[in-house]
């Protein structure tokens, strides 16, 4: 994603899609109107991870939705608000996870570094 | 039917994706993930605007199948692979498709484009140039989809299985959590509904289960694999997901997608619908 495309206002209800497929390079919202947003980017060694994919498990553990990383190492979820972990997938077996509290109206922000 | 029928791994995509008679199909909504890298030989489906009406809601129709598929240079001798993003989501819906319109040599990538990537091999932005075909599709195979009345019939007394989200199920989201949750329709499920979320019936890689982890998965929610199912979703790609593992993997007779799904479901009036997180 390029820097112009970052700093595009959006809020959540501009950037609906009428499909599941989010596309990975989809602007992320910057803010967050009714929706509880978690976005975050992937690092690896300071650079991003743009090969790789962001899962979103509930309190329970439990898998609740997946998207690949954009080029800039980012993700965004919509999620219930409460409490979340995010998971990190990458090539060469790499794995990461990290918590995360949503909540209706915010962007909740998880970096993580692999 | 046994895995080797309708499964792939990579290493036989690696070693054979480039026969002849063997055509590789990305399937995905987001097609410029095919755009900056695909499978070397791969031609790409886009899920809307090649596979959608664009005025009604609804498939193209037969006409409009063998159009794309003679465009895309397929034959119906030919061996179609296909894989996409989203755990193949897209891709097992194309599956039924090409099921749906008679296409009797179809396979899916296991683990698709996700595994493809996590085991870091090749992808190419080089398109194939292939002939265009004259592909000659077969009527719609209706015992394969399901329609609203159906699925209301279908009440207590066939498994009806909604492989959504347990917080889409509920009815506390509307759509998956990667996507805005805007949506003009109601929350909740079809009552009698066993909720077994798509994802259970995959590993972390995307690939699919064992059939002893699947059999013993559908039976700890309840299906009943003596009784006629409906699977049904939000837009009825991750439904397809869930009809391949019990048709195509488990080889269970009269499974049906609803493709209405929930979009449709949760919009009629006055049928019936319960909240909360089931049984």
């Amino acid at each position: 994603m390029s820097e112009s495309a970052q700093s595009v206002q959006t809020t959540a209800g501009q950037a609906a899609a009428d499909g599941c497929g989010a596309p990975a390079d989809a602007p992320r919202v910057t803010a967050a109107g009714n929706q509880a947003v978690v976005q975050g980017t992937v690092t690896q060694g300071g650079s991003p991870v743009s090969t790789g994919y962001a899962r979103l498990l509930n309190s329970g553990g439990e898998f609740v939705a997946e998207v690949p990383l954009s080029s800039d190492g980012g993700f965004q979820f919509f999620a219930a608000p409460g409490d979340w972990t995010l998971r990190v997938l990458a090539p060469g077996g790499i794995r990461a996870e990290q918590g995360v509290t949503a909540a209706i109206g915010q962007i909740s922000r998880v970096d993580v570094a692999v | 039917m046994s895995r080797s029928d309708v499964l792939v791994d990579a290493d036989w995509v690696a070693a054979h994706g480039s026969d002849p008679g063997t055509v590789l199909v990305e399937v995905d909504e987001d097609t410029s993930a095919y755009d900056k890298g695909h499978i070397r030989g791969a031609v790409k489906i886009d899920w809307k605007k090649d596979l959608q009406d664009p005025v009604r809601r609804d498939f193209v129709d037969k006409a409009g199948f063998e159009a794309l598929l003679s465009e895309r240079g397929i034959s119906n001798d030919d061996t179609v692979i296909l894989y996409g993003g989203n755990n193949n989501w897209f891709a097992a819906y194309a599956y039924w498709y090409f099921r749906l319109y008679g296409h009797q040599n179809v396979k899916l990538l296991d683990g698709g484009r996700k595994k493809w990537e996590l085991d870091s091999r090749e992808l190419v932005t080089e398109v194939p140039q292939r002939p265009a075909t004259s592909y000659h599709a077969t009527d719609q195979d209706t015992s394969i989809r399901a329609f609203r009345d159906e699925v209301v019939a279908a009440i207590g007394n066939k498994n009806l299985i909604d492989v959504r989200s347990p917080d889409e199920f509920a009815g506390r989201l509307l759509a998956p959590a990667h996507l805005p949750q805007e949506q003009a329709q109601r929350g909740g499920h079809v009552p009698s509904a066993r909720n077994v979320p798509w994802s259970k019936a995959a590993e972390e890689d995307g690939t699919f289960k064992s059939d002893d982890a699947l059999r013993t998965l559908y039976a700890e929610a309840g299906v009943d694999f003596d009784t006629d199912t409906i699977a049904y979703c939000r837009i009825g790609e991750r439904s397809a997901h869930t009809w391949f593992v019990f048709h195509e993997l488990l080889g269970q007779q009269n499974v049906k997608n609803y493709d209405g799904s929930w979009t449709e479901y949760g919009s009629l009036v006055g049928v019936p619908i319960e909240l909360g997180d089931g049984a």
